[in-house]
């Protein structure tokens, strides 16, 4: 099992003449965790930023939001030398922000257009049936003009009854009126026109007949909306165009603003700077050796000797192969280790894709995930989801070992049983499971195991891997605690809930065979209590039922296993029995069939992933790591950046 | 009335040994089950809550969610001890 890497405390120690040297040599090596230095009674102040600080970040600003408008993703890199980058970032950055400004200022512009056209267009609509010159609507001495919309319909007997002098227009259908009436009779008209709930329509300004001056608007609305389509393919070229130079400009302004802005985080006095952190043990001559090289010696580094309470929050960086390394994963999901506990990655690396393969055990499903996790580790390329992918396949790997000492293959059992009660058919003629011995409760242990006919005897069994996987909990903890503590507080903690263990089953084995063990088993078992009691208090002897409950929870591994085989089943059944109702042709239930088949499978294949993985993590988050492990280790975070884009 | 106690005796109209069996199981399953369901709710809808402020929380909240799961685990071990018993 190991430990996170060891950590050494260092301090750097100079004139401020050659701080700039010393950060620039720090941030290259990427492997200092810098301590934030808090102002107190020492005298020491945190220092200014450099001066190039402000104008880093102002550039960063605008690279990032150039990038954010452009849409620019990171992509694989084309690695340019940061020093040509730096040369010719103001210009580009300049041309850049020009000529994407005054597009988009074109494109918002061009938009209003559009708006404009289409409240123009509203305008137009109420009078297109009427279609008549918006001249022909004003001008007149002696006229008045009502053009609106009524609720019911006009008649031109209504408007007869009560002057002879009119012209009406009405569209039945859109309800719009324009009525002209010699302005005697505008009055009564218009209350005649109240009656009928008239609301005035604008008139548009400009003449001509609506149904030419529509179809001119639409023409000129195309016209525009092509002018925003080519501004926007244009932006579409300047971001293939820049988007090497804003990915690795946005590096470089990076890591100059970092490195700008470290001594905000130092203590400095008038004319010297004190840089504290920690680096990875092995790595500490490198670092000195760096630092050294960069300022001539001028600048005095040494390692402190680490105090206990302080190696507690030492920061913690993994230390794992990088075939366990996946796992770490799950560590973080929970909680980083503390400096000074063990890392379980390694263990989880065994047990985690155990008992999810426990749980699981199928071929078909462990094909299909195997595949779909390959697929997608191979396709895509973000480090977020490779070691997600990793975890899978570790998972698979282990389901398809246990599936085929299940013998399972999507719900199908394999091989056929013969019990009493009669014959269980497999999948493969000519394949019967072979009895190896009698299991619990009258049944028989078989190889392939057919878990549905071994129910009690893979509970046992499953609580048998939680004690053992618990028992492992333990001796972490016992390695744990006799580091710190010494060795009479692990035994007295952690020790005694083995012995505890120890006591029960001697006891129970005892009392099976009748013989006099049954005493030996209770008296070790008292002693195991006692011994409790004394480590942890009165805490200890409570929370012994919990161990109980710890290990019946791993009785899920069977049932959760269960209601995957009996879903996969189901869909079988359904499925062939609908293929068998009309074996003549292929008709639709054979369609259906096989529908049902691939959605069925389908969903099942979902839960697969969903519900062993929750039960699996869960066994290790709740009974594993309950038994020892503590996390809220800080994460090692080195001063200096992984470049990606640039080079020096 | 009396034919229903004839009946009851005959056991035709209440549930044979077996049926009684596969009842209480499904009793013991069911019941856990809702309590399970219950209690995980309210933790569940509190670890929602603290993970939309520091979603570092997921483990922990994981964690608490799952505790009261044990209540259907035993349920179901005493719904199979019924049943092959």
């Amino acid at each position: 099992m190991s430990r996170p890497k060891e950590m050494t405390r260092a301090v750097i120690v100079g004139h401020k003449n050659i701080l700039k040297e010393t950060i620039d040599a720090l941030h290259n090596t990427n492997l200092f965790h810098i301590e934030d230095f808090v102002e107190d009674e020492s005298g020491f102040k945190i220092s200014k930023p450099f001066k190039n600080a402000e104008e880093a970040s102002k550039k960063l600003v605008k690279i990032r939001s150039i990038a954010n408008y452009l849409g620019i993703e990171s992509k694989k890199p084309v690695v340019q030398k940061s020093d040509s980058v730096l040369r010719d970032l103001d210009s580009k950055l300049n041309e850049l922000d020009r000529t994407i400004s005054a597009k988009t200022e074109s494109i918002s512009q061009l938009e209003n257009e559009l708006k404009d056209m289409d409240s123009q267009k509203k305008e137009l609509l109420p009078y297109l049936s009427i279609n008549l010159d918006f001249d022909y609507y004003r001008g007149y001495e002696n006229l008045k003009v009502f053009a609106g919309i009524v609720k019911g319909s006009l008649e031109a007997s209504q408007v007869s009854s009560i002057t002879q002098a009119y012209e009406l227009y009405f569209d039945p259908q859109s309800k719009t009126v324009v009525l002209f009436v010699a302005k005697n009779d505008a009055d009564r008209v218009y209350e005649l026109l109240q009656d009928l709930g008239f609301k005035e329509l604008r008139v548009p300004e400009r003449g001509g007949v609506p149904s030419e001056l529509l179809r001119f608007i639409e023409q000129k609305e195309a016209e525009v909306t092509k002018r925003i389509e080519s501004f926007k393919v244009e932006i579409e070229s300047l971001k293939v165009k820049y988007a090497d130079f804003i990915l690795a400009s946005d590096e470089v302004l990076s890591i100059e603003s970092q490195k700008a802005e470290l001594p905000l985080r130092i203590a400095t006095s008038a004319n010297a700077f004190i840089i504290d952190g920690w680096t990875p043990s092995e790595d500490y001559d490198k670092v000195v050796s760096v630092v050294n090289s960069a300022t001539n010696g001028k600048a005095y580094i040494t390692s402190l000797e680490v105090h206990e309470e302080e190696e507690e929050h030492a920061p913690v960086e993994y230390n794992n192969s990088k075939i366990v390394a996946p796992m770490q994963q799950i560590m973080d999901l929970y909680s980083r280790p503390k400096y000074t506990e063990i890392d379980p990655s390694a263990a989880i690396f065994i047990t985690f894709p155990l008992i999810y393969g426990l749980i699981l055990g199928d071929i078909g499903y462990a094909l299909i995930l195997g595949a779909i996790a390959l697929a997608i580790r191979t396709a895509v390329k973000s480090d977020a989801v490779k070691p997600l992918m990793d975890i899978l396949i570790y998972c698979q790997i282990s389901t398809l070992i246990f599936g085929v000492i299940y013998g399972e293959f999507l719900g199908f059992s394999l091989a056929s049983m013969h019990t009493v009660h009669g014959v269980v058919p497999g999948l493969i003629p000519g394949w019967n499971t072979i009895n190896l011995f009698a299991g619990i409760g009258g049944e028989e242990v078989t190889f392939p195991i057919h878990r549905t006919h071994m129910v009690m005897t893979m509970i046992a069994i499953s609580v048998i891997v939680g004690l053992l996987h618990l028992n492992l909990g333990f001796l972490f903890g016992f390695s744990n605690i006799s580091r710190h503590h010494g060795m009479k507080h692990a035994v007295l903690e952690k020790g005694s809930w083995i012995i505890i263990e120890l006591g029960a089953i001697i006891a129970a084995i005892g009392y099976f065979g009748g013989s006099g063990l049954m005493y030996v088993g209770a008296g070790i078992l008292v002693l195991g209590i006692v011994m409790l009691t004394i480590g942890e208090g009165i805490k200890g002897p409570i929370e012994l039922p919990s161990l109980m409950g710890n290990a019946l929870s791993y009785a899920r591994i069977i049932a959760v296993g269960l209601s995957s085989i009996y879903i996969a089943s189901t869909v079988n059944d359904i499925a062939f029995k609908m293929i068998w109702i009309d074996h003549s042709q292929i008709g639709f239930a054979a369609i259906a069939a096989i529908i049902v088949l691939i959605l069925g499978h389908g969903l099942n294949t979902v839960l697969s992933i969903i519900a062993p993985g929750l039960h699996a993590l869960r066994l290790q988050y709740v009974e594993f790591f309950g038994k020892f492990y503590e996390g809220g280790g800080r994460k090692f975070n080195p001063f200096g950046y992984i470049r990606k884009y640039t080079e020096e | 009335m009396a034919d229903a106690a004839t009946a009851v005796a005959a056991g035709s109209l209440f549930l044979d040994a077996a049926g009684m069996k596969a009842l209480g199981a499904a009793i013991a399953i069911a019941v856990t089950g809702l309590a399970s369901a219950i209690a995980e709710k309210d933790i569940g809808t509190a670890a929602i809550g603290a993970m939309a402020e520091n979603e570092g929380l997921f483990g922990k909240g994981l964690i608490l969610t799952v505790i009261p799961e044990t209540i259907v685990i035993f349920g179901l071990v005493v719904a199979l001890l019924i049943n092959s018993a």
